[in-house]
């Protein structure tokens, strides 16, 4: 075994592999493959017709590229030593993600491009663009869409909201760890839970308590998911409900870490409370603030389940959004061609959103540093 | 405990019995036998009957598990104790409002205890249950011996060979026969074979509130406030909507007054069968059959203008029921309004009529009366494209929605006797003669289905009041022996298209379409469907369904 030091000034290790086990990891790597791709081209002709015999059903073929995978990973052991042995340690990943991330979601175009519906006669058969103009044309994807742009709004207000939060709890309050698990409470319960909890019992017309004490308040009928932007909003509030707690300990960990000295440097300095918030804490807190607020509006792009809980995307579509529109195309219509469809349109949307907001940010940074 | 004191009452009832069929063994000799053995049948199904018995309380599992065990008797006929032992059965239903499989699984303790059979159950909730049940047709992974299912899924099920035949002896232990006319064959049935035991019979019917059309100072009101008629009970939807808006501010017990209950939100397409209450009265012809599509080119009709009336008088209407009313969908408005005492009058499958006097949350006892739907002075001939008014007067069409549930068993179990037999006991047994008495009469999520069910004396044994009961189930047997029922299309994707329609109507509701548009871009969107679903095959499977 030799030491190389490398150019970055890590130590590689380079191990002497003896040829004929190196032959026999190559045999293993390629003999796993012929396999593999033996096994996926029979189903794939038996599939289109075109062999008279194959499997009942593609589980064979995920088998198969299990078994592979494992092979592989041993080959690379077997023909490259140590090297093969640190390949190893990010291959079983890799695999992972190629096979339940990046294969559904290139497979998601396969059918997105396809007439298919579950009860259809004639099953499953290739439509080319017409979903897509479907989508086009499709006024509650649209209408969903819009209603995406105001839950993502709101994100603003719910970041605002946690950092004051955020801020109290860091201020070293009496009992500040019972508020913290306080505070954390609605993040643990399921947004399920809570929309029957909160969604169709507290905010029930009838009985509910919050409708009851708005009455008691004056307001005569309290129907806050009947109209639309009432509906919108109430929808919003119990979204909002859950996810604050998720970025106040976002940012709480992040003005929990930031340097004391400087912040006593500017009080010292004479700097009043709010101007050491505004040009102290704030800019110091942006990297949290910005990562907080991407993967909260990540989040956000998936609301479905208070939605189709609450209001079922109603009155009028007023609350709807993609993906619980998409839930109901495919579950409710088993349509499952457009329904594939719009969720990979929407991906690429999220993407683009996702890229231009990190792209954004990282701008106003630099510019604030 | 509880199963220990209906023990205790059994024992006894059954020394009593016996003492009465000796003294009548004396009395008049050996042919009495035949006379106790018909005895012993009533009694079973008096005692069943008193289970809790109405008045009394929610019937609970302790009670489901006795009336289980009491009508045990047609199974053992056809079953060795112990046969199925072994055997693993997998069950798949609702659990809605805690009834459905719910219920089934105390109901059939007793039967897998006898048998040795072991059931498994999956329950669904009901807006989940037409994806599951669609995608393990589509994807092959059918993972249920049994089902309870309606049967519009039947062109999906049993014309796809999904389903078992049913034998002769399961047909002979349920006593078909006694089914009332409308669930007889061709419902249950695909290309001539019989696959479904039924456990219940859809229709909506009118449930109204008695004490309000009754009530001598709001009949003065309506009188005064120059309301057409007498202050009574509507007849047709057009006194629907009248009654709706004269009784919106008014007051009765102190408790704010409505009128209709128009369900304005989805309900996994289940919420389509409201409108269709609404429209049949308009759309359903008594010289056609069709009223949801054309029959030889399933064209939609439900954009013509008897279904546009429909959608207009929800519109008229809905400003005038409670202001939630955008956000109620069908289980709001029969469960938690008109059971709860908000509204005076709804469309509703029998559910309404058998939880007024047993449900627990239910505040509206001897304040109930039912009819079948209202009508309509005159009716859209959709061939001939005009409105007409009937010789016969105004144009009365149950909606036959859903057409019941039933139990169905799947073809799966047939390579396995055993295991096929024990599916079908199952299923007899749930679809039984005396056990389905006791589902119409508490709440159970079904209704009155046999022609043995309209026997008003074993109601009124069981605790009902004979007045209410014989309303209630004139209405229901009057809607199924209606000669202008308005039957759905057993056609495959049926609820696709209602689904796609809820959506719709939301819109129109909230005011952002008119109802011709909104009706014009329901029939844009059935035909997109029914061309997915492919039409040569909705057409042969709509005319089948007609019986064409």
């Amino acid at each position: 075994m030799n030491s190389v030091s490398t150019a970055s000034g890590i130590e590689a290790v380079e191990q002497h592999v003896p040829p004929k086990r190196r032959r026999l990891g190559t045999l293993l790597i390629r003999g796993a493959t012929l396999l593999l791709c033996a096994i996926a081209a029979v189903q794939l002709l038996y599939a289109m017709g075109y062999l008279s015999w194959g499997f009942a059903n593609w589980q064979p073929v995920f088998i198969a590229y299990i078994l592979w995978s494992a092979a592989f990973c041993s080959g690379l052991v077997l023909r490259d030593g140590e090297a093969g042995w640190r390949a190893v340690f990010v291959l079983p990943a890799l695999f992972f993600t190629l096979a339940l991330v990046i294969f559904p979601t290139f497979f998601g175009f396969y059918i997105a491009f396809s007439d298919w519906n579950l009860q259809s006669a004639g099953g499953r058969s290739f439509n080319g663009l017409d979903n897509l103009r479907q989508l086009i044309g499709d006024p509650y994807f649209w209408n969903a869409l819009g209603n995406m742009v105001f839950y993502v709004a709101t994100v603003t207000v719910q970041y605002a909201i946690a950092f004051g939060l955020a801020m109290l709890l860091n201020a070293g309050i009496k009992a500040q760890k019972f508020f913290r698990v306080a505070f954390l409470l609605p993040f643990m319960l399921s947004p399920v839970a809570v929309s029957w909890m909160i969604g169709k019992s507290m905010l029930e017309y009838r009985f509910g308590p919050v409708t009851n004490l708005l009455r008691e308040l004056g307001w005569s009928q309290p129907t806050l998911l009947t109209s639309p932007w009432l509906a919108k909003t109430t929808i919003a509030l119990m979204d909002a409900w859950v996810w604050i707690p998720f970025m106040m300990i976002m940012i709480l960990a992040g003005l929990q870490a930031l340097p004391k000295d400087v912040q006593e440097a500017a009080k010292v300095d004479g700097a009043t409370g709010w101007q050491g918030f505004w040009q102290i804490t704030f800019p110091l807190m942006l990297p949290v603030s910005v990562t907080t607020i991407v993967l909260r509006v990540i989040f956000q792009l998936k609301l479905a389940d208070i939605v189709i809980n609450t209001t079922a995307g109603g009155p009028g579509g007023a609350t709807d959004t993609i993906s619980s529109y998409i839930f109901r195309v495919y579950k409710d219509r088993s349509n499952v061609g457009y329904g594939t469809m719009i969720a990979e349109v929407y991906l690429i949307l999220i993407i683009i959103f996702v890229a231009l907001l990190l792209k954004f940010t990282s701008r106003y940074m630099q510019r604030a540093v | 405990m509880r199963t220990d004191i209906y023990n205790y009452m059994l024992s006894r009832r059954a020394m009593l019995k016996g003492a009465a069929g000796a003294a009548a063994m004396a009395a008049v000799g050996g042919p009495a036998l035949n006379v106790s053995t018909a005895f012993a049948q009533d009694d079973l199904r008096a005692a069943i009957l008193r289970i809790p018995g109405v008045g009394k309380g929610q019937p609970t599992d302790a009670d489901w598990q006795k009336v289980g065990e009491m009508t045990l008797g047609p199974t053992k006929q056809n079953v060795q104790e112990g046969e199925f032992k072994g055997v693993e059965l997998s069950f798949m239903g609702l659990n809605n409002q805690n009834v459905h499989n719910v219920l089934f699984r105390g109901l059939s303790k007793a039967w897998a205890d006898y048998t040795g059979a072991t059931i498994n159950w999956i329950d669904l909730a009901q807006a989940d249950y037409n994806a599951r049940l669609q995608q393990s047709i589509a994807t092959g992974t059918v993972d249920f011996d049994v089902i309870e299912m309606g049967a519009p899924f039947e062109g999906d099920v049993c014309g796809k060979g999904l389903a078992s035949e049913m034998p002769d002896w399961v047909a002979k232990q349920i006593d078909m026969d006694d089914y009332v006319g409308y669930l007889k064959a061709p419902v249950g049935t695909w290309d001539g074979k019989t696959y479904r035991v039924s456990c219940d019979g859809d229709c909506h019917n009118f449930n109204y509130r008695s004490d309000v059309f009754e009530n001598a100072a709001l009949a003065e009101e309506w009188k005064k406030a120059g309301g057409q008629g007498d202050w009574k009970a509507p007849r047709t939807w057009q006194d629907v909507n009248a009654a709706t808006k004269f009784l919106k501010g008014k007051q009765i017990d102190g408790q704010d007054l409505y009128g209709y209950l128009d369900p304005a939100k989805g309900w996994g397409g289940f919420g389509f069968y409201f409108l269709g209450s609404r429209a049949t009265a308009y759309v359903k012809h008594p010289d056609s059959k069709a009223f949801l599509f054309e029959q030889d080119t399933m064209k939609p009709m439900v954009n013509n203008p008897g279904w546009v009336r429909a959608i207009r008088d929800v519109l008229d209407c809905l400003p005038f029921e409670p202001a939630d009313q955008l956000n109620a969908d069908p289980g709001t408005t029969g469960f938690q309004q008109f059971l709860a005492g908000t509204g005076s009058m709804l469309s509703w499958w029998g559910d309404i009529g058998s939880n007024v006097n047993t449900n627990d949350s239910s505040v509206i006892q001897g304040k109930t009366a039912f009819d079948i739907l209202p009508g309509s002075p005159d009716v859209y001939n959709h061939a001939a494209g005009k409105w007409e008014t009937l010789a016969s007067g105004p144009n009365y069409a149950p909606n036959m929605a859903y057409i019941g549930w039933g139990i169905y068993v799947m073809a799966r179990v047939d390579s396995d006797p055993k295991k096929q037999k024990a599916a079908w006991s199952l299923a007899a047994h749930l679809g039984g003669k005396d056990i389905s008495l006791w589902m119409a009469a508490y709440p159970s999520g079904f209704q009155p289905y046999r022609q043995s069910h309209f026997n008003i004396p074993e109601w009124v044994g069981a605790g009902y009041d004979e007045k209410f009961i014989a309303n209630y189930l004139a209405s229901q047997a009057n809607s199924y022996n209606h000669p202008n029922a308005a039957i759905e299309p057993r056609i495959p994707g049926i609820f696709q298209y209602y689904s796609e329609a809820e959506d719709i109507l939301s819109s129109i509701y909230a005011g952002k379409m008119t109802a011709q548009a909104g009706a014009d871009a329901i029939a844009a969107a059935w035909e997109k469907r029914t061309d997915q679903l492919g039409r040569e095959n909705q057409i042969k499977l709509y005319k089948k369904s007609l019986g064409m």
